[in-house]
Parts: structure tokens; C-alpha cells; sequence
């Protein structure tokens, strides 16, 4: 029994697909008669289906050979467009994460979203994303995975601006499109470029092909930058960080989402071209070098963020500019390790700083406080979060954060350092919310905040469940290293990194400093709360040529190339009027012009065969 | 029978003219849709007994006419021209679906209508260059008379510069169709007669270069694009919809079978110069298209970029790339019928095109949520979005050219992003935002004006994640036309290298 839903398995993200095509019924004419939430219990149902073929597949799979399956797609001349999916336990085990999330967050929406009337809509885009995230972890190709790719980039679009009617809602979701967008289609070029040299998309070949390739070395590093830029679009790096921070005028539960695991669509595909990537050492230069800015960036300019959902945006960014460092690193393992256990403790943040703005109706970190004797439950969650992200022993953030810091620990000290500082800013950054929203004394929007009902609380709680237990789940899939062979000095330092950063806000946050704080350079606060002016540096290089090349096509095409046209239009124009003059409307000289037409006709016709010359000589 | 696809049509409008005034418009209009629909089944009925392996003509028909100046009916159908007579056939039934219940003058808009359809048949099935040519004119005139008797604003000033263009565009083609069977002394304007001639080379440049640019006119390629945004902001729905999505593809039509069908050699020599041009189209259309205001203009310039891909594709010449540019004719003809349809529809309802008025039409309760909902899907179509008819055909030609032209490729894959920014322009500043309520009375959409749309979405939708059934009829064809060319010209060393160096490299893996 176990093996038919092993074997079945790659039909998961049928699932989703089928409530999403279901609540279509709902969009536009069955709502008035039913509300949209039948749509949303259908698509919680179906989440939770597929939830549960998930987990029975894992458990057929656990421990045995992965099973390739290929259908057929597209045969056309040499091209062979065939879907390569990959059954085995990562990939179920990616889709065991995926399907839980969206479940715990679909329930979490039902309470969130209790009088928004647009569910239909809201939970058949959560649909296509998780239907979308499914099959990219089943997907072995590159080609398929850059289709998936460019699929949810038109969902988030669709998904951020779902609150439509606000202007902030539409350029977000816009900013999102775009940026998302110039990432794929760099990717496309990447896969473009690939497949004259390699032959083929397919992960598995791609890595064997890698290993023996001789590429030039400008032709890899070119490629390999090319493929690193879909990636840098999913997950929010810089420069193409500027969509996820936007993207919070979305939906609370669908930030949960989005903060999780469709950033993580980004890094999953790039741990999966790492070999290839590791053809040109640079790529994974400037891979690091990428991860390396978007990390500290990040977490520097989320502790200038006073908008909590914001902040917790530019961590996203962080970690996965961490996953970066690692692919560059090309420590693929502790790479999926990171990308695990920031979804779940991520999620969880975002869950708990969500039902606090649900009913304290702010998201102003500055007008929070004094939460923790009112949101007990919530603020545990937090806390559970923190220690799960965060570099706190023994939760997940911890081992994750040592299999990549060990890896690096004695030939690259420099990205030890980097990681180190990066942990320790994190701390800072998430305890620094936390004493914004729970510490101190209730502020007027804070008095009245009791705990939500269990829709909402409910998933938190169990998330933070599973956080807690998540060195527990590490250790049965042995994913945690020995005792014996753990280096101390580095579990240490690491320790001791995110101890600092906790404490320093907390001295900071909880002390008599007057708040907000002042840094004594105004120019630098304003450089990290603005996000180092990146979109207005886009407004003006990118946003502003596009616009000023546009109008100047635009205005050549109307003045010159068509103004051009129009004065041959109007001369003939003129030329016609004065030849009417011409004509005296006379019957003779009528018969007269056609008599000497039809001569001059007859002579040239007569030239060619009387002198005997064709033309074609002349040709 | 092939000659069913041109005459039915024909005898229709004749019948059409000769009813009675009494019969109202709508009447006339479910007849012709009958009769369309009928002609469309005929269509589809020639798949059955296309034989996918056969790369040379099917189903050839022969009637000797004017034997003496070597133009005779010839008919007959290959890979190239199938999907496009499907295309026609199935346009037309649209477009006829798309008009109004109420026309001025039903009999003879109809007619006209008819007579489009079955003149465009004719020059996808004419093997005689003089019968093509009379095909190719014969439609200028019913096209003219629909964009200048049912058009909208400016409709004169648009129709005469169409007339003028597609005139010169004529002009041009017989000019080079006589040139040619007058350079070769071929017996007859038979395809068979003066397909594989060795002109020197350079008549077949001039020669070439001739029918490019009249073929180009039609397409239309930058700079002979100025007679589009004109005409097709002028031309009312369903014309426009005849005129974007079947007759420029007539134009792209012309370009393979006459000027690489009948140049091989010269085709290879210009190809470099007709894939910088193609990507020149793309971009310039593009961002044009980003400046634009009105809805259905910026569609319109739309059009000018996405006929560039369908050039690069037959520049580049290899199988994948030939493929991908006849599946793009269709796809592009199917997106540009949907998105002229539901700009059509906005105008109809909400009475205005300007970009700076429209306003938040996905609102669910006030607005046009389907619309909208259908203009997304078309919008994204058109940019490329993979999982719709648009992305397979465009990414067969970018991996079909990419070894042969790698630059230009890359900079028609900006021109896909570019295609991006306009649509989110487009889909931003009309379905999204805050609908003003106060002007938010808009007649209701009825379903009838939909359902053209919700097919159409429909095969987009269905073309796109199941694309064999799109791109495998060309396939044949146009591996038998990549043969043709010499494998002395250069681009042919490109490929070849290119797959031999692939082939090196996928040794060791064995």
C-alpha cells in the first residue's frame, strides 16, 4: 500500500492543481450565492491530501534507492523536451515541508482573512504556489525548473496584488513582476547557452556532464552568471532584493509563504546547478560575494526597519544570501540544511508578528510594546522562532549555521568571519522586535490585544511544535552530525555570536537609551532604512532609461519614420492636384495619350525580340 | 478539397449580398458564423489526412487556366501553410463572432468579411506566383472598405495609408515575381518551375531584397511598420483581429515560401543582416509599445515586436528555429485575436482606451472582473509567460537561433522582458487600482461577448502545456527547407561546429 503512494507520488502537485481549478467556480458568479469560503475549505482539503500522500511517501521512500520517471513532453528535431521527476526522499521530503507550511499557513489565512471576501481568489493562488513549489521539487531539469520559475513569478505578481485597490498594493506587485522577471529571462538566457554546450537539462546529467566538461573559461563563467541570476530574483538578492521588501503590502499568510519557501524555490535550483556553477570559479566568487552582501545588507537594514513585517523581510533576504555563500562554498548539504530550517523558523516569526498586527492594526514597531503579559502565546512562538533561526543551540538555525561555518572554518576565514557577524546581526535584528513588541510598557495601540482565536493561534503553536522538535527530526533523518567528530571551537564561537548579538539589543532595547534610537550619523540610518535608496538608484538608471528610450522611439517613429511617410504621401499628394490641371477633359486628347502609350509600348515590347537582346546578359 | 477553403467563402458573400433588406443584422450575423464555423470544421477535417512525414505539397490541385502566361490554378498545402489555413479559417469564425450584433450594413460587411477569409486562403494555397499575387491583392480591397466604412476615429486617413503600403507592398511582389521568371526564363509562374533556380548571385540579392521589402511592408518590419498602429487603432474589432492575426501572417508567409524557398543561397548570405534586423524590430517595437497611451495601439506596436521573433527564426534557419517561427505565426495570430478582442470589449463598455483614465476593472462587483481576468491571461500569453501557446514558440526560435546567432538572440530575450514591462503597464493601470465609482456604470458584459474570448483563452491555455500539437505539423517542411541551403554558407558551419563541439563534449560522458 505504501509503495502505490510511492509510486504515485509525482501526482502530488495534482492536488493543489485541482482545488485551484475548483475554486475557479467561485471567482465570478457563485460567490454571491454561497461567500467565498467554500473555496477556501476545498483548497484546505486538498492541501491536507496531498500533506498526507506526502508524509506516506516519504516514509515508503525513507532510506531507498531514488525512482526517475519521465514523461514525455515535446519531441521536436533534435530537441527532446522530455519531464525528468525525481522520486526519492529529498524531494519528498522537500514536498512533506512545502505542503505542511501551506497547510498550517491556509488555516491560518481562514482566521486572518475571516472578512476578506476574495478567498477564492486568495486560495487558488496558494494553490498554484504550492502546486508550483511541489513540482519543482520533483522536477530534475533545468528547462522545467525555469518553466516553474517563470510560472509562480506571474503568481506573485497575481498573489501580492491581491489588495488591488491600493496604490502601494499595485506598484509592489508590479516591482515584484519586473524584478522577478529581468532575473528569469537572464536565467533563460542561461539555459539557452547551456544546452549547445552540455546537451542536455536534466540535473543528474548536468552534474555528470561537469565533471569532465572543458568549457572556456569566459563561456562558463558567463553561463554560470547567467544561471545564477534566476536565483538571485527568487530569492530576493541583491540587487534584485527590492521586490521581496515591497511585497509585504501582500497578505499576512501569504508572507508566511513567501518568506519561507518560494524564496527557497531560488536556492533550491541553485544548489541544483552547483556543479555546473563550479565550472568557473569566479561564479562562485561572485556568488559568495552576492551572498555575502545581501546578508550583511540585509540584516543591517532590517535593524533600521521600524515596520515589523519589513524587517522580518530583510532576514529572508539574509538567510538566503547565506544559502549563497554556501552554494558558493559548494556546501550543498549544509545549503538544504539552511534552507530547512529557515523555512520553519521563519515561517514562524512571520506567523507570530502576524497575529500581533492582526488585531493591534499596526505594523509600526515604534507604536508596539508591552505585549508579553497580553500575548503570551504569541510571544513564546516568537521567542521559539528566534531560537529556531538564529544560531541558539540546539534548535535548527544552530546545526545548519555549524555544518557551514565548519566547512569554511579553516580554508576561508574571511566567510567564517562574514557568517559569524552575519548570525550575530540576525540576533540583534530579531531581538531587537522582540523588545519592540513585547518589551516595555502597552503603548495606546497595544492596550487592547488579546489572543486571536485558535484559527490563527493554533497553526502558530503547532509550528513552534515543530521547531522545538526539529533537532529531534534532524537526528532520526541523521542529518546531525557526531558527537565526536563536532568541532567545539567553532560550536563555541557560534554560541557565543548569536549570545552577543541577543544580549547587545537587549541592553540596547531594554535600556535607557532614549528611542527611537539615533545613530549619530543620520546619512547612515537613513541609508539602511531606505534600503540604500535602491529603488529610487532604479528610478533613476533602469526605470528612468527605459522611459526616456521609449519616448524617444515613440517620438522618432511619430516624426520621422511615419512624418517621413506622410510628406511622401502629401508631395504625391500635390503632384496629383497639378497634374489635374492637365487634364482638359477633351475626348481627343484622351485617344491621343492612349495611342502614344499604346506605340511607346509596342516599340519596347518589339525592342527586345528585334535586337535579339535579353535582358539576362544585362542581368 | 483545398479549393473548398477559398470558394465557399466566396460563394457565401455573394449569396450574403443577394438576401433581402429585410433580414436583420443579427441574423446575418448567426448565418455567417454557420457558415464560418462549417468552413473551420473543412479545415480541420484536412489535418485528418495530413500526413505529418511528407515534406513536400498534399492534397494538390491542378486546373490549367491561362496556360499561355504560365498562371494556372494551382493549389495545394505543406507544413508551412497548414496551421495558417486552420489559423484563417478559425480567425475569421472569430472574428466574426466578435462583432457586434448591430453592424451598419450587415450584407455587405459580412461579405467582406467572407471575401478576406477566402482571399487569404487562397494566397496560403496558391503554388503559382501569379495566382498568389492576384490572392494577395484581391484582399486589399475588402480590407480597405472594412476599416474605412466601419472604423473608428481617423479611419479615412488610416485606410488610404494602408491602401498606399499594402499597393506599394504589391507593387513590390510582382515586381520581383516577374524578375524572377524573366531572369530564369522559367516556362510558367509555377512554384515547381523556378523553385532551385541558379540565378548569380546577385539578381538573387535584388531580387530578394525586392520581395523582402514588400513581404516586410506586410509583416510589418521596422521602418515600413508606420501603416500598423494607424490601422489597426482604426480598424474595428473583428477587422482588426482579420488584419493583425492572419493577414500580417501573410506577410511572414510570403517571407519563407517566396524569399527562402526561391533564394536559398542569397537568404544564407543576408541571414546575419535579417537577424540584427529582426532583433532591431523587436526592441524598436517594444519600446515603442512601452510609450504608448491607448490600449489598442500599444497592442498594436505589440505586433511589430512580436514578428521580429518569427524573422530570427527563419534567419537563423535551423529545423528548431523554422519550427518555432511558423508555431509563433499561429500563436501570436491566436494572442493578438484575444487581446484586440478584449480591448475592444473595454472600449465597448467603458468607453475610453486612455491608458491615464482606465482604472481598476478587476474590481469584482463594478468592474469587468472576467475581462480583466482574460486580459492578464492574454497580456502574459503575449510576454511569454511559459504554460501559454506564446512561450513554447518563442523559446523554439531563441534555442533553434541561439548557436547560429547568439547576440541577436539575446537581445530578442530583452525584447520578451521589454514585452513584460508594457503588459504590467497595460494590466496595471486598467485592471488594477481603485475603480472610481463614481463613473462605474458599465453596461454588463453578456456572454456572448465573452465566449470569443474564453476560446480563445482556452486554446492558448491548451497550446501551451500540451505544444506538440502546435508545433509538429511544420516539422517535415522545414527540415526539408534547412536542407535546401547549401551547407557551404555559413551559417550551416555555425550549426555544425556547434554540434560537433557538443558531440565532443557528450563523448566522455558515454
Amino acid at each position: 500500500m505504501e509503495q502505490f503512494f510511492a509510486q504515485t507520488a509525482w501526482l502530488i502537485p495534482s492536488y493543489p492543481l485541482m482545488g485551484m481549478v475548483l475554486s475557479m467556480l467561485w471567482l465570478p458568479s457563485i460567490t454571491p450565492l454561497t461567500g467565498p469560503r467554500p473555496a477556501g475549505y476545498l483548497n484546505l482539503g486538498m492541501t491536507g491530501l496531498a500533506c498526507l500522500h506526502g508524509a506516506i511517501a516519504f516514509h515508503a521512500t525513507w532510506q531507498q534507492a531514488p525512482q526517475y520517471i519521465a514523461i514525455p513532453w515535446l519531441q521536436i528535431a533534435e530537441l527532446d523536451l522530455t519531464i525528468p521527476i525525481e522520486v526519492s526522499s529529498i524531494t519528498l521530503g522537500a514536498i512533506l515541508v512545502v505542503t505542511s507550511i501551506n497547510l498550517l499557513a491556509q488555516i491560518y489565512a481562514v482566521g486572518y482573512l475571516e472578512m476578506d471576501w476574495g478567498w477564492a481568489r486568495f486560495y487558488a493562488l496558494l494553490a498554484l504556489f504550492e502546486a508550483g513549489m511541489c513540482a519543482l521539487a520533483l522536477c530534475d531539469s533545468l528547462f522545467f525548473s525555469y518553466v516553474i520559475l517563470e510560472i509562480l513569478t506571474l503568481g506573485t505578481y497575481l498573489l501580492i496584488g491581491f489588495w488591488l485597490n491600493q496604490s502601494l498594493v499595485v506598484t509592489g506587485a508590479r516591482d515584484a513582476f519586473l524584478t522577478k522577471r529581468v532575473g528569469d529571462l537572464v536565467l533563460l538566457m542561461g539555459v539557452l547557452a547551456l544546452y549547445p554546450l552540455a546537451g542536455t537539462w536534466d540535473f543528474q546529467e548536468l552534474a555528470i556532464w561537469a565533471e569532465t566538461a572543458n568549457v572556456n573559461p569566459t563561456t562558463a563563467t558567463l553561463v554560470g552568471l547567467a544561471l545564477i541570476a534566476g536565483p538571485m530574483g527568487k530569492c530576493a538578492q541583491f540587487p534584485l532584493h527590492l521586490w521581496l521588501d515591497e511585497a509585504m503590502e501582500g497578505p499576512v499568510p501569504s508572507t508566511i509563504l513567501r518568506n519561507s519557501v518560494v524564496v527557497a524555490t531560488g536556492a533550491w535550483v541553485l544548489i541544483k546547478l552547483e556543479p555546473v556553477l563550479a565550472l568557473s570559479p569566479t561564479v562562485l566568487s561572485v556568488a559568495i560575494a552576492i551572498g555575502s552582501i545581501t546578508a550583511v545588507g540585509g540584516t543591517l537594514i532590517s535593524i533600521a526597519q521600524v515596520d515589523v513585517k519589513r524587517a522580518l523581510s530583510y532576514l529572508t533576504s539574509a538567510y538566503m544570501g547565506i544559502v549563497f555563500i554556501a552554494v558558493g562554498a559548494q556546501l550543498s548539504n549544509a545549503a538544504f540544511l539552511m534552507i530547512l530550517t529557515h523555512a520553519v523558523a521563519i515561517s514562524l516569526l512571520v506567523m507570530s508578528s502576524g497575529s500581533i498586527v492582526l488585531n493591534s492594526i499596526t505594523q509600526d514597531l515604534t507604536q508596539m510594546g508591552g505585549l508579553w503579559r497580553r500575548r503570551p502565546v504569541s510571544g513564546l512562538s516568537y521567542l521559539v522562532g528566534v531560537a529556531g533561526l538564529i544560531a541558539l543551540p540546539p534548535l535548527g538555525g544552530f546545526w545548519s549555521m555549524l555544518a557551514l561555518l565548519d566547512g569554511v572554518w579553516r580554508d576561508r576565514p574571511i566567510i567564517a568571519v562574514i557568517l559569524l557577524l552575519v548570525n550575530a546581526l540576525a540576533a540583534f535584528a530579531v531581538t531587537r522586535v522582540f523588545v519592540l513588541m513585547f518589551g516595555g510598557q502597552p503603548k495606546p495601540m497595544t492596550e487592547r490585544s488579546p489572543e486571536n482565536g485558535w484559527l490563527v493561534t493554533l497553526p502558530m503553536t503547532i509550528l513552534a511544535g515543530f521547531v522545538l522538535h526539529l533537532p529531534l527530526v534532524l537526528q532520526t533523518l541523521s542529518l546531525l552530525p557526531d558527537w565526536a567528530v563536532l568541532n567545539k571551537d567553532v560550536a563555541l564561537v557560534l554560541t557565543w555570536s548569536s549570545l552577543s548579538g541577543c544580549s547587545l539589543a537587549a541592553l540596547v532595547y531594554y535600556g535607557p537609551i532614549a528611542k527611537p534610537i539615533r545613530l549619530p550619523w543620520q546619512a547612515l540610518q537613513n541609508l539602511l532604512a531606505y534600503d540604500f535608496y535602491t529603488s529610487r538608484i532604479y528610478g533613476v538608471s533602469v526605470v528612468g532609461s527605459v522611459d526616456r528610450i521609449s519616448r524617444l522611439v515613440d517620438w522618432g517613429d511619430r516624426y520621422l519614420v511615419d512624418g517621413l511617410v506622410n510628406m511622401v504621401g502629401l508631395a504625391s499628394l500635390f503632384g496629383g492636384e497639378a497634374l489635374k490641371y492637365g487634364n482638359s477633359g477633351k475626348t481627343q486628347s484622351y485617344v491621343l495619350t492612349i495611342a502614344l502609350g499604346i506605340i511607346l509600348i509596342t516599340l519596347l515590347m518589339t525592342w527586345s525580340s528585334l535586337t535579339n537582346l535579353s535582358l539576362v546578359i544585362g542581368g | 478539397m483545398l479549393s473548398t477553403l477559398i470558394w465557399l467563402p466566396f460563394l457565401g458573400a455573394i449569396a450574403l449580398a443577394c438576401l433581402p433588406a429585410s433580414i436583420s443584422s443579427k441574423q446575418i450575423r448567426w448565418l455567417t458564423l454557420w457558415l464560418t464555423g462549417g468552413i473551420l470544421l473543412w479545415s480541420l477535417s484536412l489535418l485528418l489526412q495530413f500526413d505529418l512525414h511528407t515534406p513536400t505539397l498534399q492534397m494538390q490541385e491542378y486546373l490549367p487556366w491561362l496556360d499561355s502566361l504560365g498562371l494556372n490554378y494551382q493549389l495545394g498545402v505543406d507544413g508551412l501553410s497548414i496551421t495558417l489555413v486552420i489559423l484563417n479559417s478559425f480567425l475569421t469564425w472569430i472574428a466574426v463572432f466578435s462583432s457586434a450584433e448591430h453592424v451598419e450594413r450587415p450584407r455587405l460587411f459580412y461579405s467582406l468579411m467572407l471575401i478576406c477569409s477566402g482571399g487569404v486562403a487562397g494566397a496560403f494555397l496558391a503554388q503559382n506566383l501569379l495566382l498568389f499575387f492576384l490572392f494577395y491583392e484581391l484582399e486589399l480591397v475588402p480590407f480597405y472598405l472594412l476599416i474605412s466604412i466601419w472604423g473608428g476615429e481617423r479611419r479615412n486617413y488610416a485606410a488610404t495609408k494602408f491602401l498606399i503600403y499594402t499597393a506599394l507592398s504589391g507593387a513590390l511582389i510582382l515586381i520581383g515575381f516577374l524578375g524572377l521568371v524573366w531572369l530564369t526564363g522559367a516556362s510558367s509562374f509555377a512554384y515547381s518551375a523556378v523553385v532551385g533556380q541558379s540565378l548569380p548571385m546577385l539578381s538573387q540579392l535584388i531580387l530578394l531584397g525586392i520581395l523582402l521589402v514588400g513581404f516586410g511592408i506586410k509583416v510589418p518590419l521596422v521602418p515600413f511598420h508606420t501603416w500598423l498602429p494607424d490601422t489597426y487603432t482604426a480598424a474595428s474589432t473583428p477587422t482588426a483581429i482579420l488584419l493583425g492575426g492572419i493577414l500580417a501572417k501573410l506577410g511572414a508567409y510570403g517571407i519563407f515560401r517566396f524569399g527562402l524557398g526561391l533564394f536559398p543561397d542569397a537568404w544564407s548570405v543576408l541571414a546575419p543582416g535579417l537577424a540584427t534586423w529582426a532583433a532591431i524590430s523587436v526592441l524598436y517595437g517594444a519600446m515603442a509599445a512601452i510609450a504608448q497611451t491607448d490600449i489598442k495601439r500599444m497592442v498594436a506596436y505589440s505586433s511589430v515586436g512580436h514578428m521580429g521573433y518569427i524573422l530570427l527564426g527563419g534567419a537563423a534557419l535551423t529545423t528548431l528555429s523554422m519550427v518555432g517561427a511558423v508555431s509563433q505565426m499561429v500563436a501570436h495570430g491566436l494572442i493578438l485575436a484575444i487581446l484586440f478582442h478584449l480591448v475592444g470589449l473595454v472600449e465597448l463598455k467603458v468607453g475610453t482606451r486612455e491608458l491615464n483614465v482606465l482604472n481598476g476593472l478587476m474590481n469584482p462587483i463594478r468592474g469587468l472582473p472576467t475581462i480583466s481576468a482574460l486580459l492578464v491571461l492574454g497580456g502574459m500569453a503575449s510576454a511569454g509567460i511559459p504554460g501559454l501557446a506564446g512561450f513554447i514558440a518563442e523559446f523554439l526560435i531563441f534555442q533553434g537561433s541561439y548557436t547560429v546567432f547568439p547576440i541577436q538572440t539575446l537581445l530578442c530575450v530583452v525584447g520578451t522582458g521589454l514585452t513584460a514591462v508594457y503588459f504590467v503597464i497595460l494590466l496595471n493601470r486598467t485592471c488594477f487600482g481603485k475603480l472610481d465609482n463614481a463613473i462605474a456604470y458599465f453596461p454588463k458584459v453578456e456572454w456572448g461577448e465573452r465566449v470569443p474570448a474564453l476560446i480563445l483563452a482556452w486554446i492558448i491555455f491548451l497550446l501551451g502545456v500540451q505544444p506538440s500539437w502546435l508545433v509538429r505539423w511544420s516539422e517535415s517542411t522545414t527540415t526539408a527547407m534547412v536542407s535546401m541551403v547549401s551547407p557551404s554558407t555559413t551559417p550551416m558551419i555555425t550549426i555544425t561546429t556547434a554540434m560537433q563541439s557538443t558531440e565532443a563534449l557528450m563523448i566522455p560522458k558515454n
